[in-house]
């Protein structure tokens, strides 16, 4: 759907992105991960054409894109970050939205937006001035504006930045539903939580460089070779977690509190040996749960950046 | 009263007295008399002044001498004290293009004058023997009318002598009871001698031979400098030479002379132009044919030091037309033709100010005076707020961009539509801002 | 239609919009209206019996003695020839003008940098695209503006008996072509600055500039400022709307109607000339806020 090759872009001497080679699939959800001055909206300017690349392709749907390929961007929906609420203020929600139908040249638009605005639960104030929306409902309006020409893929900026809980589960439950309707979704995001969850696949950029593009599963299984198994215990005997050690299977074994945390290999399930091994010793856990390694990690991992000036700098939430 | 305030009261009453002469400076200038299209005109360019105008394609004539030179305030204008100074130099007039090639002028003898013909203008000037010859010409003509004069002066003597010895001998004759029959038959066929016509071959007869440069350039800039006959340069001679010409001729305008104050005409020279007037008087016109001289060049054609705009063109008044017609429209009665009039202005009887201008009739109440002005009355108003008028020539035939309307402007009845119709975009502005007040509320 | 074309027109039918329904445009055209108003009754009663004599009523007295004085007496005749209405056309428009130059200038910078050309420029739009929409808009609005003016002038005309002749109409056309040279300037300002308050200062600056060397070399108030004024002026009136302006009206003053046509086309030409390199500022810097 989207691919680039070898993308770069410059501003005189300092290099923004250097070599980004992306691919997107039709049907997916990408999602774009990186610290802030990584060069993920450089990025993004390029692939929607507002920024030129200073060399590298672009191929949006098979055929090579530049800027003047103003025909292209038609299959291109875009949620940026911000809606501009203080430059249309005095639009009704639907004079928006007819707006943008109009320079989409979306057929019959009065039903779309009707049905789009019913869909967001906005309806009822499609003729209610943008300077009266809340932020939640501005940033649904731009999810509506972003889909009203049926685009094939969507560029999302930041879509829950700001949002209340209510606001993220609605607009994730958008996405998932424009993404089971077909449409692929470019998520660029810190919420590092939510694009666990949603996203099929992820590309991590880092100073400029493509660090990483990859579904979850393989990211994980290439940068932890290891697995921990957790097991909640009443009370841990002493030199349990010695004996434990000193099982084949067994890589580490360390005591934190009540629970003794077992580092096995990642091939294989040993839960079973360890279940075997604790009931050996008279021992009934009261829970055995294996931890599973978050996208936060693996992105701190790559990126070797501190993860809690990512989620104060920028990003509300 | 105080006496420093009576002393101060008499100093400010006589303060005009002692106010200053204007300073008279010793320069060295070019004397001009230039054609301005019309006539001969003289003028000055003092040392100060950056440039000379004049006409292209006509003669013109410049002189160099010392002088005084003063700036007189109440008309703002530089002038001349040739009586105290005027010292005319000799030398060479050198003129310079702007590629560089020069002339050299040196003086001649000449003499200006303008036959009579149909139109005013028939200007010419002749030097050196042929100026002689006019003035010879001129002379002859002259000496022949006042040899007619005199002769006519002592018939005219004789005959009043006659006359009055005859009414002496009718008067005692009647005394003494005789027939006066016969002597007074005799006395009433008696004829003053005709006196002679003065001479009619010249508009302004030839003036006196003088000397000076002529000049006749084409349009262009130059640069102008007085040579010594040593070839050194007079300090304070160089100057722009700026030779200009009319961009359009033979437009027509008009003099508008107001019946309700007839010494002060105003002209229309525009050929677009309206005459807006509030038709409480009638209009005597007079037309006449107008060239176009850029404003700036034109004035100081005239009058060196004075101010005009070289950006713009304006319509110089030439001469009258003869013989023309002017032919009305507007009124609900066609065209009609107006001829040109001599006019009377007569003073009101008794105590009471004012005029009335009256056609002259020169057998009747105006014998033996003069017309006040002869010109064409048109009535504004009379039918149609709107006169049209066109001059045509002797022929009939309508004279190019002589077409005017005439306007009678008052303010109108139906005043207060108009700012009415001002406010119409505020009332276009409430609707828009209403209905989309309307659609809020729906939502 | 090519794409850009048609994108540009559907963000000009979206600005003209947003321009009729905000109050700006039509407080303006009271102003306009209101002056012009004020001339052609004042005229009506500075009128006698031999015609137009400006000392009768103060308005015009004041504005004959400052154009005389600045301009010299054949200016004022030469305005004043045809009527009032040609004037008074000019002086109303001046207001309106400024109005929608001014107000697009500064809220094309409001729009940049709150990403709403960005925003636009998302879809099958670009920065010329917007630059095209803006300066149709203000086409249109001048034009509409110019409209009701002249109609205004017509109804004047009607029922003070003036003359709405060609000057008039001549009036009404330069002024049209003079805007679209003006709002050119307006847009490369909005192009060349990174925001709403640099535009407009720099907008300002450049009509103020050429203004006043026009006047300068106009005037006749002193042979040193008109000097140099006049050679400023040479250097600068390859670009200034208002030389080609000035050579239009000479033109028309003179009864050269290609003379006419082609100070309006120079403009025109002008127009282009800095349309274009509007386009090719926008293409270069981009549209992100």
């Amino acid at each position: 759907m989207i691919q680039t090759r070898q993308l770069v872009k410059r501003y005189g001497t300092f290099t923004a992105v250097e070599g980004i080679d992306l691919h997107i699939r039709p049907g997916e959800i990408y999602g774009f991960l990186g610290p802030n001055g990584a060069g993920k909206t450089t990025t993004m300017m390029m692939l929607l054409g507002i920024t030129r690349p200073t060399s590298g392709e672009i191929f949006l749907f098979g055929e090579k894109y530049t800027h003047r390929r103003l025909d292209l961007r038609r299959r291109i929906g875009v949620v940026p970050e911000k809606h501009p609420r203080g430059v249309w203020p005095w639009m009704t929600a639907e004079e928006y939205l007819r707006f943008f139908a109009e320079l989409f040249a979306v057929p019959r638009p009065e039903e779309r937006i009707s049905s789009l605005l019913e869909k967001v639960d906005l309806l009822g104030f499609r003729n209610r001035r943008i300077r009266e929306f809340s932020r939640g409902m501005l940033q649904k309006l731009s999810f509506t504006r972003a889909i009203l020409h049926d685009p094939d893929i969507l560029l999302l900026d930041e879509p829950i930045s700001g949002l209340d809980p209510l606001g993220i589960r609605q607009v994730r439950d958008l996405i998932m539903s424009e993404n089971r309707g077909g449409r692929s979704i470019f998520i660029s995001s810190h919420q590092l939580s939510e694009m666990e969850r949603i996203c099929h696949r992820v590309a991590i950029i880092s100073k400029g460089r493509l660090m990483a593009e990859d579904t979850m599963q393989n990211l994980v299984a290439r940068l932890f070779r290891e697995r921990e198994i957790h097991v909640e215990l009443e009370k841990v005997p002493q030199g349990l977690a010695a004996r434990l050690k000193k099982l084949p299977s067994v890589l580490e074994c360390t005591v934190r509190g009540e629970t003794l945390i077992v580092t096995v290999p990642r091939q294989g399930d040993f839960r079973r040996v360890v279940s075997e091994f604790l009931i050996g010793q008279d021992l009934v856990p009261l829970s055995i749960q294996e931890r599973v390694v978050s996208l936060e990690e693996a992105f701190v991992t790559i990126t070797q950046e501190n993860i809690g000036s990512l989620v104060s700098d920028g990003g509300e939430g | 009263m105080k006496r420093s305030s009576l002393i101060i009261a008499l100093l400010l009453a006589f303060a005009p007295a002692f106010a200053q002469a204007p300073v008279r400076t010793e320069n060295l200038i070019y004397s001009v008399l230039a054609y301005n299209g019309r006539d001969y005109s003289p003028t000055f360019a003092r040392t100060a002044s950056p440039a000379v105008f004049l006409i292209a394609g006509v003669d013109n004539f410049l002189t160099v001498r010392k002088t005084l030179v003063y700036f007189w305030p109440l008309t703002g204008e530089w002038k001349t004290n040739m009586d105290a100074l005027n010292v005319p130099i000799d030398g060479v007039l050198e003129i310079t293009d702007r590629w560089g090639s020069s002339i050299r002028v040196i003086p001649s003898r000449y003499t200006y004058y303008n036959e009579r013909g149909e139109y005013e203008l028939n200007w010419k000037v002749a030097q050196d023997a042929e100026a002689d010859r006019v003035w010879a010409h001129w002379s002859a003509i002259l000496g022949a009318y006042e040899a007619a004069m005199k002769d006519y002066r002592d018939r005219l003597a004789k005959e009043q002598d006659a006359r009055a010895s005859l009414i002496v001998r009718i008067q005692r004759l009647r005394n003494e009871g005789g027939d006066v029959t016969a002597l007074v038959d005799q006395l009433s066929n008696m004829k003053e001698p005709e006196a002679p016509q003065p001479p009619q071959d010249y508009v302004v007869p030839p003036a006196e031979i003088q000397q000076a440069f002529i000049v006749n350039l084409s349009a262009g800039d130059y640069t102008l400098r007085f040579k010594s006959f040593d070839g050194s340069i007079l300090e304070g001679s160089e100057k722009r030479l700026v030779v200009h010409q009319r961009r359009r001729s033979g437009g027509i305008g008009y003099e508008v002379i107001p019946g309700d104050r007839w010494t002060r005409p105003v002209d229309s020279a525009t050929p677009s132009a309206v005459l807006y007037v509030d038709g409480s008087s009638d209009l005597y016109l007079r037309p006449y044919v107008e060239d176009e001289y850029n404003d700036l060049y034109y004035a100081k054609t005239i009058r060196n030091d004075a101010r005009g705009n070289p950006n713009l063109m304006k319509w110089e008044r030439i001469q009258q037309i003869p013989r023309a017609g002017i032919e009305l429209t507007g009124g609900g009665a066609g065209k009609s033709m107006i001829r040109e009039e001599p006019w009377f202005v007569e003073q009101a009887q008794g105590a009471t100010l004012g005029y009335r201008i009256v056609p002259f009739d020169p057998q009747g109440a105006q014998k033996g005076k003069e017309p006040s002005l002869i010109a064409f009355r048109v009535t504004p108003g009379q039918g149609s707020a709107v006169t049209g008028l066109r001059t045509v020539d002797s022929s009939g035939g309508p004279l190019p961009g002589s077409e005017r309307q005439i306007r009678v402007i008052a303010p109108p009845a139906a005043e207060p539509v108009l700012p009415l119709l001002a406010l119409a975009p505020l009332g276009a502005m409430a609707l828009v801002l209403v209905r989309r007040a309307r659609r809020y509320r729906r939502s | 239609m090519s794409g850009r074309a048609r994108a540009a027109r559907v963000i000009a039918k979206r600005q003209v919009f947003e321009a009729l329904v905000s109050p700006g445009l039509y407080i303006a055209l009271v102003a306009g209206l209101f002056l012009g108003y004020a001339l052609v009754s004042g005229f009506a009663r500075a009128v006698d019996s031999s015609g137009f004599n400006p000392q009768l009523r103060p308005l015009y007295d004041i504005i004959g003695r400052g154009l005389e004085g600045a301009f010299g007496k054949t200016f004022v005749d030469a305005l004043f020839a045809e009527g009032p209405l040609p004037f008074a056309f000019s002086v109303s428009f001046a207001p309106v003008f400024l109005y929608i130059a001014v107000s697009s200038v500064f809220k094309f910078g409001l729009e940049k940098n709150a990403g709403a050309v960005e925003l636009v420029a998302y879809g099958p739009a670009d920065g010329t695209s917007y630059l095209i929409a803006s300066y149709v808009k203000d086409l249109l609005l001048s034009l509409f503006s110019i409209l009701v003016l002249l109609a205004f002038m017509v109804a004047a005309a009607a029922l003070y008996n003036y003359l709405a002749g060609p000057e008039l109409f001549v009036a009404a056309v330069v002024a049209f072509f003079l805007s679209l040279a003006l709002l050119a300037y307006g847009s490369l300002a909005s192009m060349l600055t990174v925001n709403a308050s640099s535009s407009l200062a720099l907008f300002l600056g450049i009509i103020a500039f050429l203004l006043v060397v026009l006047f300068g070399s106009f005037a006749i108030v002193g042979e040193y400022v008109r000097t140099l004024s006049t050679v400023i002026a040479r250097a600068v009136q390859w670009v200034s709307p208002f030389f080609y302006g000035n050579l239009s009206l000479r033109a028309n003053a003179a009864g050269d109607p290609l003379g006419f046509v082609g100070g309006l086309a120079l403009l025109a030409v002008l127009a282009v000339v800095i349309l274009t390199a509007s386009h090719f500022i926008i293409s270069a810097r981009g549209v992100r806020a």
